[in-house]
C-alpha cells in the first residue's frame, strides 16, 4: 500500500496521500514535510464525522474535492470486502493539475482495493483488527503533556472522549516529549507555522516549531495567547530579511496574534 | 439577483439551497427538502472546515461532491453556505466553472 500512496505523493503539487477506514483511523500514509503521521491521524475523526453525514444525502458518493483557500483536498472512496468502506485521500497545494489527480487517484484507489481485497496489506489495517462500521464516531486521542503516542488512532478506548481544552491535543510526538496544543485553534496554528516556515529551511521546520514551543510554552500546551512569541523564535531560523517578513505576515493571517 | 437565485439560474442546477455552518435553514429554490440538506450539508461544511483548519490548508471555499448518478457543490459565502444540487444528466465540471464564476462577480 506504501508504493501506491508513493506514487501519488510524486505526483507534482501532492503533499501527502492517506488511507483511512470507515472509522477514520489511519491505515497507510505517505506524506511530505509537516504532513506526518500523527497529523493525518488527528484528521480521521473529522474525516470520518463529514464522511457519515455527507452519506445521509449522499449514500453512492464516490469522491469529493474540498477547495481550500491555500489547497486541495481530494477524497475517494474504496470499498473493500476485508476493511469495509475506506477513504483515499489527497492534500494538495495550488501547483496541482486537478485533471491527471482525477485519474490518478481513481487509478489508486482501484489497486488499494485490490491489495486489501487479496489480504497483502493485512497487516497495514491497524492492530484493532477489524476496522468498524461507518457511523462509529471515533474521537481524537489527547494525552497529558509527557505522554507521547495519544494520536494512536489504531487503538481507540472504547467508550472514551477525552476533552481536548482540558487534557491538551498532541501536536506532535517526536523529540523528548509530545508538544502540546490547548485547542484546535492552537493546533492549526502550529501546523501553519511548520508549513510556513518549511518553505524557507525546510523539512527541518517541524522539529524548529517543537523546539520552538518548549521554549516559549514550557510548562503549558501551546496557545494562541504565545503565537507572537513562536513566530519572532522561529523567524530567528530564516536568514535573509524579506523572507522573514514574509514569514511573520504569513502566520497573521493564519490567526496569529 | 440573489446569490440563491444566481446559482438556481446556473444551467444543470436543480435545485439551490441557503443555509449556513451551523446548519441552519436560511432559504431554497426548487426543493422542498431545504432544510434538511441545509442542516446536513451544515454539519459537513464544518466537518471538512475542521478538517482544513488541521491540515493548514486555511477556509474552505468549495466543495463537490460525486456520487454514481447525481452531483453536489457546497459554496462557503462569509455569512452563509449556499448547496446547489445539480441534476442527474448534468456532469459536475461545467457547472462547478460556472459557479466559480458567479462566485467571482459576488466578490
Amino acid at each position: 500500500m506504501e508504493t501506491i500512496l508513493q506514487g501519488l505523493l510524486d505526483m507534482a503539487g501532492v503533499n501527502a496521500a492517506v488511507l483511512f477506514d470507515g472509522a477514520g483511523r489511519l491505515l497507510a500514509h505517505r506524506g511530505k514535510s509537516v504532513y506526518d503521521r500523527a497529523l493525518c491521524e488527528q484528521v480521521g475523526g473529522p474525516m470520518a464525522r463529514a464522511i457519515d453525514s455527507l452519506q445521509l444525502q449522499h449514500e453512492d458518493w464516490e469522491s469529493a474535492t474540498a477547495q481550500f483557500a491555500d489547497g486541495t483536498l481530494l477524497l475517494r472512496r474504496v470499498d473493500t470486502t476485508t476493511a469495509g468502506p475506506c477513504v483515499l485521500a489527497l492534500v494538495a497545494d495550488s501547483t496541482l493539475n486537478p485533471a491527471f489527480a482525477t485519474v490518478a487517484i481513481r487509478v489508486s484507489s482501484n489497486k488499494l482495493k485490490r491489495t486489501l481485497d487479496g489480504g497483502g496489506a493485512s497487516s497495514s489495517v491497524g492492530s484493532s483488527g477489524q476496522a468498524s462500521a461507518l457511523g462509529s464516531l471515533p474521537s481524537y486521542s489527547a494525552s497529558a503533556p509527557g505522554q507521547p503516542g495519544g494520536s494512536q488512532v489504531g487503538h481507540p478506548a472504547a467508550g472514551s472522549r477525552p476533552q481536548l481544552a482540558s487534557s491538551g491535543l498532541s501536536w506532535s510526538r517526536t523529540g523528548s516529549g509530545a508538544v502540546m496544543a490547548a485547542d484546535q485553534a492552537a493546533a492549526a496554528y502550529l501546523t501553519a507555522c511548520a508549513r510556513e516556515l518549511a518553505r524557507h529551511v525546510g523539512p527541518m521546520s517541524k522539529i524548529f516549531v517543537e523546539e520552538g514551543v518548549r521554549r516559549v510554552c514550557p510548562d503549558l500546551p501551546f496557545s494562541l495567547a504565545a503565537s507572537r512569541a513562536l513566530a519572532d523564535e522561529l523567524a530567528t531560523k530564516i536568514d535573509d530579511e524579506g523572507d522573514r517578513q514574509a514569514f511573520l505576515a504569513a502566520l497573521k493571517k493564519s490567526g496569529g496574534k | 439577483m440573489t446569490e440563491l437565485e444566481s446559482v438556481a439560474s446556473i444551467e444543470g442546477v436543480s435545485a439551490a439551497v441557503l443555509g449556513d455552518l451551523e446548519g441552519t435553514f436560511l432559504g431554497a429554490l426548487r426543493t422542498n427538502d431545504g432544510e434538511t440538506i441545509a442542516a446536513e450539508m451544515g454539519f459537513v461544511g464544518s466537518s471538512f472546515l475542521q478538517i482544513g483548519e488541521l491540515l493548514g490548508l486555511g477556509p474552505l471555499a468549495t466543495l463537490a461532491i460525486s456520487c454514481r448518478a447525481k452531483a453536489c457543490l457546497l459554496v462557503v459565502r462569509p455569512q452563509s453556505l449556499i448547496t446547489a444540487v445539480i441534476a442527474p444528466s448534468q456532469s459536475l465540471g461545467p457547472v462547478e466553472r460556472a459557479v466559480h464564476n458567479a462566485i467571482q462577480e459576488w466578490t
